[in-house]
């Protein structure tokens, strides 16, 4: 089987159907048994302004980043399609409208501005989506039936594939949708003179196990369910709203109790208060909220009280670029606050362990007492992946709480002092286990105690969590282990480590003796193994979506030595094509 | 903003991309755009033989002087076709609906091919290898076909009845000595080439005409009026190439078999100039209209359009006289030559 691997991009203006158009693609892809990735982005703005892109790669291999460029754009929408012919391949392919309701002044069509190299092809869009059905909504399922031809992809699963999407829809929809989905691929075969190389022909994989077509933001409501999440509290932002959203559905079907409230800070507060009351509780936001749970966060240490906050990082500072991706909370995550305040935090590298982080986020934030966060970013809240359905926890995870026991509760002390620094913990109602907790810092009852050998006692236990919390966490992710030596270790986190996954194979094709490193776990560190692995690097390269180097700047100081940063703020998912040539230029 | 002249040239053959070099090489400060209606950048027609044979790769097709458009800020628009000029208000329509200004227009449009009038009605049938589209819709077929049937021919034609020689195919080729391009060829002539293709394993029909040609099972049956019958993969039809002139009907600008334009190589519209195989062009010695062919004669027309263009008063005259070797028969030609790499 020859490997095989396109980027499809739709671009159009919001409304246009250009995200339904790319969903429609990666489902049928992916019922076809390929790998694929989406990602959408769109304006923050409401709908029927701004530019929408549907990226969608396609693969016989597995994925490990969103990729750059594309290999073919479809330009819905000539205006904003101009801007996307950046994104698209020198050698690429561009589909647009060959016929438009009206004519376009000099230079504001999109075909002006391809450049020599790429091969355009137009189609008559709107026209054909007129002829099948009245109106040129359906110009989104000509352009798919156009490229559906032009790729030499079977058009019957296809349209099998327009009826599913529209399948809850009257008839006359689905009819619309498939017959201008027909139209835009009888006219392209009988018409348009293929000269580019692209073709599904004999590519198709063997079929795999049934997937799931998911995006990191309902893995994360999704493995909240199956970690018996009872209760969440939030305030909707974007990126992180979709996970609120899906909890407020179905977690009242599993006996859960959801609560929309004023702020974040409320939101914070009723996770803690729910946590103290021993349910397990989270909350989900971005970065502005995440700003002022801080407030809070403290109180879920000090108190001892689980916590699991989802933070969807999106660019900032401020409300910043609410549709943008961005790695720039690390400092916050890790450190913001007031106070040696330790946390855990988690950082998934992709869509699949965004379920394991929230599930092992919940169960570590019962077990160790105290906050956990978990960092997502708006691609890996949003883009779409076909994985294997996950596996249910097993029991291990779904309760972990440390309750005294008899003994424990002859004189009971909450904030005793043990050598992992985990107490059991009393839900209250628990005879005999009354304690007193506050957000001040006290004795091993809780009672309020300003002692200096006090607060280093508590502040000592408080920190001892990390050294067996690091034993829970998944081992790091380190590829080409077989090797002794390594020019350039690429040391990763966050859903940049795919694309430097990536890289490590591609630098290897170029001779380029690579390998790369990144742990889902970010807090604690587990510095040991990262140590071990500089230790075989000649040089060291961090790329991450931030301004400063947030990370580049943390893992030095575990380091002690330079290390290579690369740095976007794009609003774009990291790609393995920049890592590259980075690492040729080092 | 200062006002710029926009030079805008129709086509992106040798005569299109010789008119944009040499009118950036005058002026510098110029918007200077290239449209051609093909999908692929600048290449060598005459080395599409080989690359149908797979001699050479699709990279050394492409003629390299002017890869670096950017370079020269020229601006090339492919895949869009002209459809309309209006020469009144200076506008050109492309097909895909959007409208360009120009200030000087160039014609350099090029040929296509000539189908005979008594093969129209067989067209959907035939095959061309005119461009590089079209090669590419026939390149894997021909890898494929056994069998090909050529109606011919032109000197294209047998290049290519050679290729197919050198890739182990069979052959048949039906002569039209009175549709022969851009000569006819005398009975001399045409005995001298049968005796020459006698080497081949080529059949060689002549002073015959089709009858009918079908299609079955993807197989065509070719039967000709004197009743020879040939069942092949593929027909190709080669009877020369005719001006692209079509957009320019309704412009205002005269046209003839190609576009009319004086020693000068203008038109009769005073922006707009034509050159290369779309032109048919005064020749004051012989007072009538000959229409050029070749790629020499394209791109030493391309270089005077641009400088006339630009105010000078260069006449167009005939690159150096060759002999073409049809067959082993020399044909004398003053416009058509083996091309190797432009520099
Ligand atoms: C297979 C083949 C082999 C040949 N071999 C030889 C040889 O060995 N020696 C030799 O001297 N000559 C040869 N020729 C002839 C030679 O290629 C032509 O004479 C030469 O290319 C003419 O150049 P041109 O610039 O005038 O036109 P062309 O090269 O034909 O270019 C015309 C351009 O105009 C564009 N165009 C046309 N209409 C429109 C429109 N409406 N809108 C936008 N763009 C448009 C076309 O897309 C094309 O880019 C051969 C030709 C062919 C087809």
């Amino acid at each position: 089987m020859k490997e095989f691997n396109i980027i499809i991009e739709i671009c159009g203006s919001a409304g246009e159907g250009t995200i339904s158009a790319g969903e429609i693609l990666s489902r049928f892809m992916s019922g076809q048994g390929f790998e694929i990735m989406s990602f959408d982005s769109y304006p923050a703005e409401i709908r029927g302004f701004g530019k929408c892109v549907a990226h969608t790669r396609i693969s016989t291999n597995r994925i490990y980043s969103p990729g750059k460029l594309a290999d073919v754009l479809i330009a819905l929408n000539d205006k904003h399609s101009i801007s996307q012919l950046s994104a698209l391949k020198e050698n690429g392919l561009l589909i647009y409208d060959s016929q438009p309701p009206r004519p376009h002044k000099e230079d504001k069509s999109v075909v002006g501005w391809a450049k020599p190299g790429m091969i355009s092809y137009g189609i008559p869009l709107n026209m054909l989506a007129h002829k099948a059905a009245g109106n040129a909504r359906g110009m989104n399922m000509v352009a798919l039936g156009a490229v559906a031809a032009l790729l030499h992809v079977d058009q019957h699963g296809f349209t099998d594939s327009i009826k599913v999407r529209y399948g809850k829809k009257k008839q006359i929809v689905i009819d619309s949708n498939v017959n201008s989905f027909l139209e835009g691929y009888n006219w392209t075969e009988k018409n348009i003179k293929k000269i580019d190389p692209h073709s599904f022909k004999g590519m198709t994989p063997s079929k795999q196990k049934e997937k799931l077509i998911i995006n990191g933001n309902q893995l994360v409501a999704q493995a909240a369910l199956v970690a018996n999440l009872s209760f969440y509290a939030g305030y909707p932002i974007t990126p992180a709203t979709k996970i609120m959203e899906i909890l407020s559905r179905e977690l009242p079907k599993h006996g859960g109790v959801l609560l929309q409230t004023e702020d974040e800070i409320s939101a914070i507060g009723a996770v803690i208060g729910a946590g103290f009351g021993g349910k397990r509780a989270m909350t989900a936001t971005s970065g502005p909220g995440f700003a002022l749970m801080t407030e809070f966060t403290g109180l879920s240490v000090m108190a001892e009280v689980p916590a699991v906050i989802i933070d969807s990082q999106r660019a900032g500072p401020s409300t910043g670029m609410p549709t943008k991706t961005e790695q720039s909370d690390f400092n916050s995550a890790v450190s913001g606050g007031t106070g040696d305040c330790p946390r855990i935090v988690l950082a998934p590298t992709d869509t699949k362990s965004c379920y394991e982080a929230t599930i092992l986020a919940l169960y570590l934030a019962e077990k160790y007492q105290t906050l956990v966060v978990v960092l997502l970013d708006f691609f890996l809240s949003n883009s779409i992946r076909n994985i294997n359905i996950p596996e249910k926890p097993s029991s291990k995870y779904l309760d972990a709480n440390i309750a005294p026991d008899k003994n424990d509760l002859k004189d009971y002390q909450r904030y005793k002092i043990t050598k992992n620094g985990v107490s059991p913990r009393a839900i209250p109602g628990t005879p005999g286990g009354m304690f007193f907790s506050t957000g001040l810092e006290h004795d091993v009852y809780g009672r309020p105690n300003y002692s200096e050998a006090g607060h280093l006692e508590m502040t000592q236990k408080r920190f001892a969590k990390f050294n067996t919390v690091l034993s829970e966490a998944p081992a790091p992710e380190i590829s080409a282990i077989d090797r002794d030596e390594f020019d350039i270790g690429i040391i990763s986190w966050g859903s940049s480590a795919g694309a430097a996954h990536e890289t490590v194979m591609s630098a290897q094709k170029e001779g380029i003796n690579a390998s790369s490193f990144s742990s889902m776990m970010v807090s604690p560190f587990p510095e040991k193994a990262l140590i071990e692995f500089a230790d075989k690097c000649k040089k060291i390269l961090i790329p991450e979506l931030n301004f400063s180097g947030q990370f580049a700047s943390f893992a030095t100081q575990i380091l002690k030595r330079p290390v290579e940063r690369l740095n976007f703020i794009t609003g774009r998912p990291m790609a393995s094509e920049d890592i590259l040539q980075k690492m040729r230029d080092m | 903003m200062p006002f710029n002249d926009h030079y805008v040239i129709i086509g992106n053959g040798p005569a299109g991309n010789h008119a944009a070099r040499t009118l950036r090489k005058k002026d510098k400060d110029a918007k200077i755009t290239i449209i051609s209606d093909e999908r692929v950048p600048y290449y060598y027609k005459p080395k599409l033989t080989n690359f149908i044979a797979d001699e050479i790769a699709k990279e050394d097709l492409m003629v390299n002087f002017l890869n670096s458009y950017k370079a020269k800020d020229i601006r090339i628009r492919l895949g869009q076709e002209v459809e309309r000029i209006d020469s009144e208000s200076k506008t050109l329509f492309l097909q895909h609906m959007e409208k360009i200004n120009y200030s000087k227009l160039i014609i350099a449009s090029g040929s296509r091919a000539r189908v005979l009038p008594a093969m129209s009605r067989y067209a959907n049938h035939l095959k061309f290898v005119t461009s590089y589209t079209d090669v590419m819709a026939v390149k894997e077929e021909i890898r494929k076909a056994k069998d090909f049937f050529i109606f011919g021919g032109d000197l294209v034609g047998f290049k290519f009845l050679r290729l197919l020689n050198s890739m182990g195919k069979t052959v048949t080729i039906l002569i039209y000595p009175n549709a022969f391009w851009p000569y006819n060829l005398t009975d001399n002539m045409l005995a001298q080439i049968t005796e020459s293709l006698s080497k081949f394993k080529v059949d060689v029909i002549v002073k015959d005409d089709i009858s009918i040609i079908d299609d079955k099972n993807g197989l065509y049956r070719v039967k000709t009026q004197k009743g020879i019958e040939k069942n092949v993969d593929m027909v190709f039809s080669f009877n020369g190439l005719i001006p692209n002139i079509d957009f320019a009907k309704g412009s205002g600008v005269d046209i003839d078999h190609g576009i009319l334009v004086n020693e000068y190589l203008k038109t009769n519209v005073d922006s707009i100039y034509a050159c290369g195989s779309c032109a048919q062009i005064y020749n004051p010695s012989i007072k009538s209209y000959t229409t050029s062919i070749g790629w020499p004669n394209a791109v030493v027309q391309g270089e005077v359009a641009a400088f006339n263009l630009l105010g000078d008063h260069k006449i167009i005259e005939s690159v150096g006289r060759k002999y073409f070797d049809l067959e082993g028969v020399k044909i004398k030609t003053i416009w058509w030559e083996d091309i190797d790499d432009e520099v």
